[in-house]
């Protein structure tokens, strides 16, 4: 397996053992993983094969199982049609609206980073669509696709100990919003009030891998 | 049904965690050693997720009621009413016993179940004390009540204690980015003594040796993590998953360790050697 797989586009999926409770496919395509982990969920249900967990990665989706489940899981998963919505008939995305305040401390730095006014990166931030590729770092943290290629930086050298929970923040390809107070190192553009994560709620995630989300600057 | 925390020490309320929310970021959480759980429930007569106390030592419960115990896990000195608590041995306490785990004597965590199982209000379908989201649906205080279920099932125990087991060599499944390791590198990490560092938790066990020092690899976009993963961190230290481990990460995977061996690790002191093998 060449390194360059795991990094680029350049690539076809595969299954792969990942220990003998979990399977994965990997090199996937940028925005696949949330679409191939819905047609993965769908075929466990329809063929009742009993699985623990489906997670999307960036370019992968990995399945938790029980040991005995292995080769089931692992014929199943190399027989789902990956173009093509997976086979499945396509499920209207949520969408959602974030209204953001564009005060951010790392707005004028971004800027200057990218030769840009403030304005034309609240502009740019606010005028993207992007889709949540997948969830990590902490309970309804959402990466999201789709920031202009312009607004790609690199993350902070040194985190901050404290971001302030709704700060709307960028990091490489990736925009996102803290949905505590927590750590972090990403670029603080402005923040939101929208509650991203409430465990009272039955869907307790805004953010859900597959939705939708823009951004709307507060005037 | 009820006991009184008198000193919580390091203990969390633990079942068998929260499976189905990873896809959100939240971690699986739960106990630690599966092993000594599950065991501990069943001699417990309970159902194998109910919840009971993850302790490290420094607890002291006093009982409301006639209630009945199951320890399992790491040795402790663990006593009611200074009489010696058995291990693996269903005991009943009556109301105004005290139920001390005061000390760990082998190993990192002692399971200490009760007949009906810890009740409470769950959070994500689960008590479990998740220290990474600070999801903490049960938080032991002192002069806290610990409410239990009730039941009429019988506990039972056993004639010799099982301790956790210390497996002379842990097996590594391959890992998704085994082949970015030189053959040399893949010899060392099989080959070399590594031991148990001493700022593991309940998220991850470090494991240190000079194996991978010098080790360069692209930076990888974020991948799922799941239990018993062994990521090699660009200072060349294993970190091995355990329940609360990030439901993402972004170091290479380089193999993964089975169930059973991740609760023998798990039970590893600070210090203590493990050798790897495939």
């Amino acid at each position: 397996m060449p390194a360059d797989l795991l990094a680029t586009n350049n690539s076809s999926p595969r299954v792969i053992a990942y220990g003998p409770e979990a399977t994965m496919i990997d090199g996937l395509h940028a925005g696949e993983a949330a679409v191939v982990r819905t047609a993965i969920l769908h075929t466990c249900t329809e063929q009742h094969v009993s699985i623990n967990d489906v997670v999307a990665g960036a370019r992968s989706v990995v399945v938790t199982h029980p040991r005995d489940n292995a080769e089931v899981v692992r014929a199943l998963l190399g027989s789902i049609d990956i173009s093509g919505n997976g086979g499945i008939s396509p499920v209207a995305a949520p969408s959602v609206t974030l209204a953001v305040d564009y005060s951010g401390p790392d707005l004028d730095y971004v800027a200057q980073q990218c030769g840009l006014t403030s304005q034309e990166v609240v502009t740019l931030h606010s005028g993207a669509r992007y889709v949540v590729e997948f969830c990590g770092f902490s309970p309804g943290f959402a990466y999201l696709t789709g920031l202009p290629a312009v607004l790609h930086l690199p993350r902070r050298a040194t985190p901050r100990p404290r971001v302030p929970r709704g700060a709307v923040a960028i990091a490489a390809q990736y925009s996102a919003v803290y949905p505590r107070e927590s750590p972090g190192g990403w670029h603080l553009l402005g923040v939101t009030d929208h509650e991203l994560w409430n465990m009272a709620r039955d869907e307790p995630a805004t953010l859900t891998p597959g939705t939708i989300v823009s951004f709307e600057q507060i005037t | 049904m009820t006991l009184i925390v008198e000193r919580a020490g390091l203990t969390t309320v633990q079942d068998y965690g929260r499976p189905g929310w990873a896809h959100l970021g939240v971690p699986h959480s739960g106990a630690v050693d599966r092993g000594s759980f599950l065991l501990a429930n069943r001699l417990a007569g309970n159902e194998r997720s109910a919840a009971m106390l993850e302790t490290s030592g420094g607890l002291s419960l006093r009982a409301a009621a006639v209630v009945t115990v199951v320890i399992t896990g790491a040795d402790t000195d663990a006593s009611i009413n200074d009489q010696p608590l058995a291990h693996c041995k269903a005991t009943l306490v009556r109301p105004g016993d005290t139920i001390r785990i005061n000390r760990l004597l082998d190993g990192m965590r002692c399971y200490v179940a009760f007949t009906g199982g810890v009740r409470g209000l769950a959070q994500l379908n689960s008590l479990s004390h998740d220290s990474l989201s600070e999801i903490v649906p049960m938080p032991l205080t002192v002069g806290g009540e610990i409410t239990l279920g009730a039941t009429d099932r019988l506990a039972t125990g056993l004639d010799v204690p099982i301790v956790p087991r210390r497996s002379p060599r842990l097996s590594l499944h391959p890992g998704p980015h085994l082949s970015l390791l030189t053959s040399e590198q893949r010899q060392g990490l099989v080959t070399q003594q590594w031991i148990t560092a001493q700022d593991s938790n309940r998220i991850g066990i470090r494991l240190t040796s000079d194996a991978l020092r010098r080790n360069k690899f692209p930076e990888l976009l974020s991948l799922p993590l799941v239990r018993g993963a062994v990521q090699l961190t660009p200072g060349g230290e294993l970190v091995v998953m355990l329940a609360d481990h990030p439901t993402t990460g972004g170091y290479p995977v380089v193999g993964v360790l089975a169930s059973d061996d991740v609760d023998d690790l798990a039970q590893r002191p600070t210090g203590t050697p493990v050798v790897l093998g495939w």
